[in-house]
């Protein structure tokens, strides 16, 4: 036992919970080859059966970045926290119960507003669903986020607890000055406090709009304001989706250490980044609505500009201290730390696109377009997933053993070319104006999404085989985690 | 246009690629990691001062303003699942038109394409708002007005046109 890492992590849950995650995974991505494979007139697709493919992939994908990334969260906290493993078996059953309420709603009901369920939409669907397969997906998002509440209640009970007050789990006493480095919270728990703040605000906002939505499904009377309940849910889809991959990271200050013998440590520009995190994740939000011309100037501009600079600490901090780190280490490179350092290397890259996109001039051609997608892919597929499938094989790796196969190599290559190509022909069918979420394309477009479909081939082949490298390493002897056996 | 962003995007992300390229092949042991660690301020400021002047030179003037005058040509579009409404079947070139995008239902996206196939300018539309947007148009053809925003199941249906012609 160190004098930091206290606890023993809750280890059978979060590799129960990373299992059904891969899974997901796979599965989701198999519904986006589906359709770029439709849309590049490959396979015959009804578009009805289409957007409610695009239903279930936002939703899965979204939701499911936000499991690993509470799992991870999860995990490395419990060697600082004695966390309550009910509160996470319930998180998890509510969550489960809600993916059961979605999949109902799209698959047997026919709900199709995809994932940002955008008001009015989802009672108004022309025919194609009946109310009570909206009511389903709004309750599967409900009970989803009820899930996430409260575990967020008990991270943030117990960093309270054990740190005396939230403000020093959240490293202000060092940010402000009045504490040294030396006395601050160690990284994962001031990231893990952090988080705790802002996604508990997005998911009450969310769960506000949703019950709104599902009010005004059995009474049409009761309308909210389109404008406001678009700010409601970009505000919620932001911070959530966000906050998966201010989760996920936590695997890389907790795991990285391990291999490069260079301790991540708090400092005080780590906690005023992660404060400046936390302002900026909640107030960047209005770059979703740059095209909604009705908005106040103000928060249109401040939206672009917050997009700016909401990479600094990114870029000048969590990656720039990364590339520090490697560099003359001697890093021990093996799947895991590959995938985790691909991880942050994909999530930076992916803010480029993003930050231009958030240019109110560029959003005026690019909005809605293919480019969309294409950021938010980048520092998904080779961001937050990248850094999910990371931690999973860090989870599973032999201790016993050095280095890395031929095989992983062959792996994270697949995975790596596949998802740069999948998500680069997002971008280049984005300056194309391909717009997105068409289930039908004009011939114009479909050299590219045939080209994309083949790179969507790849990363999935990829994927398929790192999840499955995970499963059969599942159970088997030899693996250990070094810290937990020190406890 | 939309090309010179898309080389910018793909060279910034190229950029940002080899910094951790580059940290990886400088990985092994003793290969040191030279001054790095001296330029994380001047990156932090340089960022900073980049953020501002670029934040400054194109929000200023306000991108979506609106002009007003007896010289600008109205067109209103409304969008209704699954098509479009246009009050006009032809406006003129080299002056300046403002859209004024309506919606009889949910939200839509009024998306308006060149003969060049590109995107020239969009806004949302959505219940309750009239969403206004200028352009003019550079180019005399037939332009194609295409939903921006998902609408249900026929979005994708919902494409209309109608004509730039020489002033």
């Amino acid at each position: 036992m160190t004098e930091t890492t206290r606890f023993r992590p809750q280890s059978d849950a979060i590799k129960f919970t990373m299992l059904l995650a891969g899974v997901v995974f796979v599965l989701m991505m198999l519904f986006g080859l589906t359709m770029r494979a439709a849309q590049g007139g490959l396979i015959d697709v009804d578009p009805i059966l289409f957007y409610q493919i695009l239903t279930a992939h936002g939703a899965g994908m979204v939701g499911t970045a936000g499991l690993t990334g509470a799992a991870i969260l999860w995990y490395f906290l419990g060697r600082y926290l004695p966390l309550t493993a009910t509160v996470y078996w319930i998180f998890l059953g509510l969550f489960l119960l809600g993916v059961v309420l979605i999949l109902g709603g799209i698959f047997l009901g026919g709900f199709g507003a995809a994932w940002t369920f955008l008001f009015p939409l989802p009672a108004m669907s022309g025919g194609a669903w009946e109310a009570w397969a909206a009511a389903s997906f709004i309750l599967g998002y409900t009970t989803i986020g009820v899930g996430f509440l409260l575990f967020y209640l008990e991270v943030g009970r117990q960093l309270i607890a054990v740190y005396g007050s939230f403000g020093k789990a959240l490293g202000l006493s060092v940010a402000f000055g009045k504490a040294t480095d030396d006395e601050a919270p160690p990284p994962a728990v001031i990231a893990a406090a952090a988080v705790t703040v802002f996604n508990t605000i997005g998911i009450v906002v969310g769960a506000a709009v949703l019950v709104s939505s599902l009010v005004n499904l059995f009474v049409p009377a009761f309308a909210v304001d389109a404008l406001f309940a678009k700010n409601m849910i970009f505000f919620f889809g932001h911070v959530f989706i966000n906050a998966s991959i201010y989760m996920a990271v936590i695997a890389v200050y907790e795991i990285i250490p391990d291999y490069t013998g260079r301790p991540w440590k708090t400092t005080r520009l780590f906690a005023v980044s992660w404060l400046a995190i936390l302002l900026f994740v909640m107030a960047v939000y209005p770059h979703h609505l740059l095209q909604d011309v009705a908005m106040p100037g103000w928060m249109l501009a401040m939206g672009q500009i917050i997009s700016y600079f909401s990479g600094v600490p990114l870029l000048a901090v969590t990656a720039f201290t990364l590339c520090l780190f490697l560099r003359g280490s001697g890093i021990r490179w093996d799947l895991a730390s590959a995938l985790l350092v691909l991880g942050v290397a994909g999530w930076s890259v992916g803010l480029v696109p993003a930050i231009i996109d958030g240019m109110i001039s560029v959003n005026r051609l690019m909005h809605n377009t293919m480019w969309v997608p294409g950021h938010f892919h980048i520092y998904l597929l080779l961001g937050e997933v990248a850094m999910s499938f990371g931690f999973m094989a860090w989870l599973v790796r032999d201790a016993h053993a050095l280095g890395w196969s031929g095989l992983d190599r062959a792996m994270l290559a697949i995975y790596a070319i596949g998802g740069a190509g999948f998500t680069v022909m997002f971008l280049i069918s984005g300056a194309f104006s391909v717009p997105r979420r068409w289930a039908v394309h004009l011939e114009a477009w479909i050299l590219q999404d045939r080209v994309a479909t083949v790179f969507a081939l790849l990363a999935v082949i990829g994927a398929l085989l790192l999840v499955l490298r995970f499963v059969t390493r599942l159970g088997r002897a030899g693996k250990v985690d070094l810290r937990e056996s020190e406890a | 246009m939309h090309m010179l962003v898309l080389v910018i995007t793909l060279l910034l992300m190229a950029a940002v690629a080899w910094f951790f390229v580059s940290a990886v092949r400088q990985s092994p042991e003793g290969a040191g990691s030279g001054n790095l660690a001296s330029r994380r301020t001047p990156l932090i400021w340089g960022m900073v001062i980049v953020g501002l002047v670029v934040s400054g030179a194109t929000l200023w003037p306000y991108p979506h303003a609106v002009s007003a005058g007896d010289d600008i040509v109205t067109v209103n579009a409304t969008g209704a699942q699954w098509s479009w409404k246009i009050d006009v079947e032809q406006v003129p070139a080299d002056r300046t038109v403002v859209f004024n995008a309506h919606t009889e239902d949910v939200n839509h996206g009024l998306g308006i394409y060149g003969p060049d196939g590109r995107l020239h300018v969009q806004v949302q539309a959505m219940p309750g708002y009239v969403n206004q947007v200028e352009h003019v148009f550079d180019e005399p053809g037939l332009y194609q007005v295409l939903c921006m925003e998902f609408c249900g199941v026929a979005h994708h249906d919902m494409i209309a046109e109608f004509n730039v012609v020489a002033n």
